[in-house]
């Protein structure tokens, strides 16, 4: 039965067979899959839609340019890349496993599996440090005029547009709070006044004012909040993914160490469990263009 | 190899292994551990649990009517305010309290029972009661398989509904109340707390229900979808099912691309309420205190929810649609006309069911070219449905029709859908839609085309189908008096809400007489509250006949009481789990051959004869 | 075969899935190559990818960015993401080698997403001109100054600049 030879003219919509050639569960992993996109698609149309009600909109070279034990340095798109390709490859190593399954070669799949795996929990750490250092990582920012000190979350957003009017960030400091007034002085010293934190701590607001260089400080003005909304919520959305399917993945792996696959004959539940971690792959192409590239 | 999974030992007794054969693959990877054994029905799994598609369907029913009791009840309350505002029913305060203080409705009780009524019949009753039904009942019966694709997955479907529906019954009990911003929750009043009562944990508990229905529908969309692909029986090809499957297919299409949409926008409210986010949310003053929320737009929402509300339209519509061509077909004892025209519109009507949204928008600050562009697709779906209703009645022309219940709720239907239809053509076009945004000519619109009308398909699914589901008759008698009432009733409510809303009676308000120009019509209110009350008392009555029949009414002797030729049939008079005792039956024919060379009826599985005229 | 089926005694998968009567057997060798192929493109589109993005980096730091010519750039990295989502799809989740019929189910509905992007965005964009014209505070609390707006006072900002 299973030759090719009765694929010609074979009436697939007559009834008794699938018309498409391929078991119901197949069928239903695809089509769910398509009603997923409509969820991620909605979720990264909307954010387009606020983005377009907006006038400006921050640079994502501006925003992600960290590197895990980089320091300071200037990296935009670094991370993510690595973030990328980690997805990419564990992608491949599911092909890799899907295609052992085919050839009912348990200990490839078992091989596979485990990388795959392993790249998932990698993308999950990558994320999650990721996710730490927006949160963590304060810049200063111009609000209601004076300087505060705040991170990228869910209800601030540090990126907004740079404040050129040196007065006004002068004049700004004037009320601006001691602990960021010492942040400020220890970062973006004027000239010769570099001292340290101690130092700088005992200090009066008056005086630390007059040591800060705000002109080289880029201070920024507070960015729209939605960018951190849609961000934390469909990456986290897409990372609910990620770490589902290594659950999946998982549970597939242990399964296939029991032999359940062998016994049954098939590993049909290991392509099932490969197209929704493609799927997972395929979100990320898109998250990357939204948040990262454009 | 294939009489191994329809024939040689399929005449035993025991069905579930029957149901092996043919759904070995949803056994193989549900039961494998047990796969030994024989499967032992107790009450739990017979009645409770059960994975067969005729006790599902019947799960979605009942629960389905008790909600429609529910919510049709909620509309009795508020129309006894709008019928008599300022008039005290102290036996209201008895049973709801402060939210009745006085024998006089409360303006946030009132609130909640129209956002309700609205949650409550469109989701729960007219999507899950309905297409959860019948999809369930019809689709393996009417193509020829032993159950769904996945029968597991189909029980989840009914019990992610069921936790639905108790976390939405839950919501009606707490102190701050349910939801009560409208079943569409519109931000920012859905999205603040502190705006109204009905916005604190009421809203939360609406957010999860919905969210729990979604995951309800599409595991029931996605199984139907791939068990009408994948699943007919041999001869049974796309365009020899009824015309139910076609509309019923259609449905899950809609709901499995759509319902996500939705889910998308609750979500994002979700993190607008709860952790401060501005997704909808901007320049917002609530008593006296400005909000830090920044940068949302509130028609973001509007766009998201249509996105799926406007679909959602079909996906009560279409199975009423599918429904109403298969029995008045059957009962006029005429082919359906225009089989190819009904398939194709019930497509167009799909597609054009994603791109039209906006029309519900046109004076939320919507662009007005935009606008203009949904305004010609929104009239683009006049044609399909131009061609649906001559269908139908062409259909019925010159037919020997049986006046069963079920034929009369048909004709109700297709009555209801041309008067409401017609509305529909002055709110699609903006420049109209402008005044009468809002007004109770809307809610006579949606009433009328989707609303009632639905609820006639439903109902004619239910006359129809009962024989099938109970192996018992509906009282013919009560039928009648159920039909004839609801019909004349469901028009004196409605029709008069025209002229209501041409004279610019705005919808939603809680009472009129405030307002010099709104206050015009007292006594039509009045007559339409008493009409209301009569109607749902009707209603009851229906119920009674429902829950009385399926344990003493009439029993069915004859396999196809009603001489039709679908494949359910021809299954035992009370199918066990598998329908078909012996080999699923081959199909050779459409579904429709009624009245052909002299005869009455020719079922499906008969082969074409060698003179047989063609059709 | 005893007198009732038993799913463990029948494995080979067209007896579990009756409903199909073939399954797809590539060529080893064949498919290993394809894959690497595959897997080398995408890598290589993805530096594309960035690439671009730096030069638009690049592009916004200098003096006068050309909107226009940000546009294209990002225009041309969005074709090349729905060429990367075309080789995910097609190669790896195999829906190339399915049945066309198969294949259209899912192409088709994914056509809806062209009129629900341009209308999103194009009532985004709508909201935002709305917004500026009458509501005076949006305007002059959000539009970005003209790059080094010191030397260049009365211009009015560029109309693209929310889309970037």
């Amino acid at each position: 039965m299973a030759t090719t030879g009765t694929v010609h003219q074979t009436k697939w919509w007559s009834g008794g067979k699938s018309p498409f050639n391929l078991e119901y569960g197949k069928l239903m992993m695809w089509y769910f899959l398509m009603s997923d996109a409509f969820t991620f698609g909605a979720f990264l149309i909307s954010y387009g839609s606020i983005r377009f009600s907006q006038n400006f909109w921050p640079d994502p070279n501006v925003v992600f340019n960290a590197f895990p034990g980089a320091g300071h340095a200037n990296l935009p798109l670094a991370f993510v890349s690595v973030m990328t390709f980690i997805l990419i490859v564990s992608s491949v190593t599911m092909v890799l496993a899907v295609h052992a399954g085919h050839k009912g070669d348990k200990k490839g799949v078992i091989k596979w599996m485990w990388w795959t795996i392993l790249g998932g929990l990698a993308f999950l750490g990558c994320q999650a440090w990721e996710w730490h250092h927006l949160i963590t990582g304060e810049h200063a920012v111009l609000v209601d005029g004076k300087i505060e000190m705040i991170g990228q979350t869910m209800t601030g957003n540090p990126w907004g547009n740079i404040v050129e009017d040196n007065t006004a960030l002068t004049a700004a400091l004037n009320t601006t709070s001691h602990e960021t007034l010492v942040h400020l002085a220890h970062e973006f010293p004027k000239e010769g006044t570099a001292t340290s934190i101690e130092a700088l701590e005992k200090m009066s607001n008056a005086q630390l004012s007059g040591m800060v260089d705000v002109a080289h400080a880029h201070i920024r003005e507070k960015g729209p909040v939605a960018f951190g909304g849609y961000f934390y919520g469909i990456t986290g959305f897409h990372g609910f993914h990620v770490f589902s399917g290594v659950i999946i993945n998982i549970v597939m792996l242990i399964m296939t160490q029991k032999n359940v696959f062998a016994n049954r004959g098939h590993y049909l539940m290991i392509e099932k469990a490969g197209l929704y971690w493609h799927f997972v792959d395929l979100v990320w192409v898109f998250v990357f263009l939204c948040f990262y590239l454009i | 190899m294939k009489s191994s999974f329809h024939g040689t030992e399929a005449k035993q007794k025991n069905m579930s292994e029957a149901i092996n054969v043919q759904h070995g693959a949803a056994h193989v990877e549900h039961h494998d551990a047990h796969s030994h054994g024989h499967h032992k029905e107790t009450f739990v799994s017979k009645y409770i649990f059960s994975m067969d598609h005729k006790t599902i369907a019947k799960q979605f029913l009942i629960t389905g009517i008790i909600w429609a009791i529910v919510g049709g009840l909620f509309s009795v309350l508020f129309r006894l305010q709008l019928g008599y505002p300022g008039q005290s029913f102290p036996i209201l305060e008895t049973f709801f309290g402060n939210w009745a203080k006085g024998g006089q409705i409360q303006p946030e009780f009132y609130y909640a029972l129209i956002t309700m009524h609205g949650t409550v019949l469109v989701f729960f009753v007219l999507t899950a009661g309905l297409s959860g039904t019948f999809a369930n009942f019809l689709i393996p019966l009417q193509i020829g398989a032993r159950d769904m694709a996945s029968p597991f997955l189909n029980m989840l479907s009914y019990w992610f509904f069921f936790l639905a529906s108790v976390v939405m019954i839950s919501s009606l009990f707490i102190s701050t109340g349910p939801a009560s911003g409208g079943w569409t929750v519109y931000p920012p009043l859905s999205a603040l707390g502190q705006a109204s009562s009905g916005s604190k944990l009421g809203m939360d508990l609406w957010i999860v229900s919905m969210a729990l229905f979604v995951v309800s529908s599409l595991l029931g969309g996605l199984n139907y979808i791939s068990t009408i692909l994948n699943l007919r029986t041999k001869g049974m090809s796309m365009t020899r099912m009824p015309l139910t499957i076609w509309a019923l297919f259609f449905t899950a299409v809609l709901g499995v691309l759509s319902f996500p949409v939705l889910l998308s926008g609750l979500i994002l409210l979700l993190f607008d309420r709860n952790l401060g986010t501005s997704f909808y949310l901007s320049d917002i003053v609530v008593n006296g205190e400005i909000l830090a929320n920044e940068g949302g737009s509130a028609i973001l929402f509007q766009h998201l929810f249509w996105f799926l509300g406007h679909p959602e339209v079909y996906i009560i519509l279409l199975p009423a649609m599918g429904m109403v061509s298969e029995i008045l077909s059957v009962n006029s004892r005429k082919p359906i006309f225009g089989y190819m025209a009904m398939l194709g519109s019930l497509f167009a009507i799909t597609i054009l069911a994603f791109l039209v949204w906006a029309h519900h928008m046109f004076v939320t600050g919507l662009n007005p070219f935009l606008g203009s562009i949904f305004v010609l697709l929104t009239l683009l779906i006049a044609v399909p449905s131009a061609i649906k209703v001559f269908n139908w009645l062409t259909t019925l022309w010159r037919g020997n029709i049986r006046f069963t219940p079920a034929t009369l709720f048909a004709i109700g239907f297709v009555s209801l859908f041309i008067s409401g239809g017609l509305t529909g053509i002055f709110l699609g076009n903006s420049t109209i839609d402008i005044h009468l945004h809002d007004t109770m000519f809307v809610v006579a619109h949606f009433h009328i085309v989707m609303g009632v009308a639905s609820m006639f398909g439903m109902f004619a699914g239910i006359y129809h189908w009962f024989p099938k589901m109970f192996g018992r008759y509906l009282n013919s008698t009560l039928g009648y008096i159920h039909f004839w009432v609801t019909m004349i009733g469901s028009y004196l409510i409605f029709w008069p809400m025209h002229y209501q809303g041409l004279a610019g009676i705005p919808r939603r308000y809680l009472d009129k007489r405030g307002w010099v120009s709104f206050n015009d019509f007292p006594e039509l209110d009045k007559m339409i509250t008493i009409v209301s009350i009569i109607v749902f008392a009707v209603q009851l009555m229906f119920v009674f006949n429902f829950f009385y029949s399926i344990f003493k009414g009439r029993k069915v002797t004859n396999p196809n009481p009603w001489g039709a030729n679908t494949l359910e049939w021809t299954t035992p008079l009370r199918p066990g789990h598998g329908n078909w005792d012996g080999e699923i039956p081959e199909v050779h024919r459409w579904a429709y051959d009624y009245g052909k060379d002299g005869r009455e009826f020719i079922p499906q599985t008969e082969p074409i004869g060698e003179n047989e005229s063609k059709h | 075969m005893s007198n009732h089926y038993d799913p463990t005694k029948d494995i080979s998968p067209s007896a579990a899935y009756p409903e199909v009567s073939f399954h797809h057997h590539s060529d080893d060798a064949e498919f290993k190559r394809r894959v690497k192929k595959t897997t080398i493109l995408l890598s290589v589109i993805t530096i594309i990818e960035l690439a671009i993005g730096l030069l638009i980096y690049n592009i916004h730091k200098g003096d006068s960015p050309n909107a226009l010519l940000v546009l294209m750039f990002k225009g041309v990295v969005c074709i090349l993401t729905i060429a990367k989502a075309y080789y995910i799809v097609s190669v790896f989740m195999h829906l190339g080698d399915e049945i066309r019929n198969m294949i259209m189910t899912i192409v088709v509905p994914l056509l809806l997403f062209v009129w629900f992007i341009i209308a999103f965005i194009a009532d985004g964009n709508s909201y935002k001109n709305l917004r500026n014209k009458y509501d005076l505070h949006f305007k002059e609390t959000t539009t970005p100054a003209p790059h080094h707006s010191a030397e260049k006072p009365g211009e009015k900002p560029a109309e693209k600049s929310g889309k970037e």
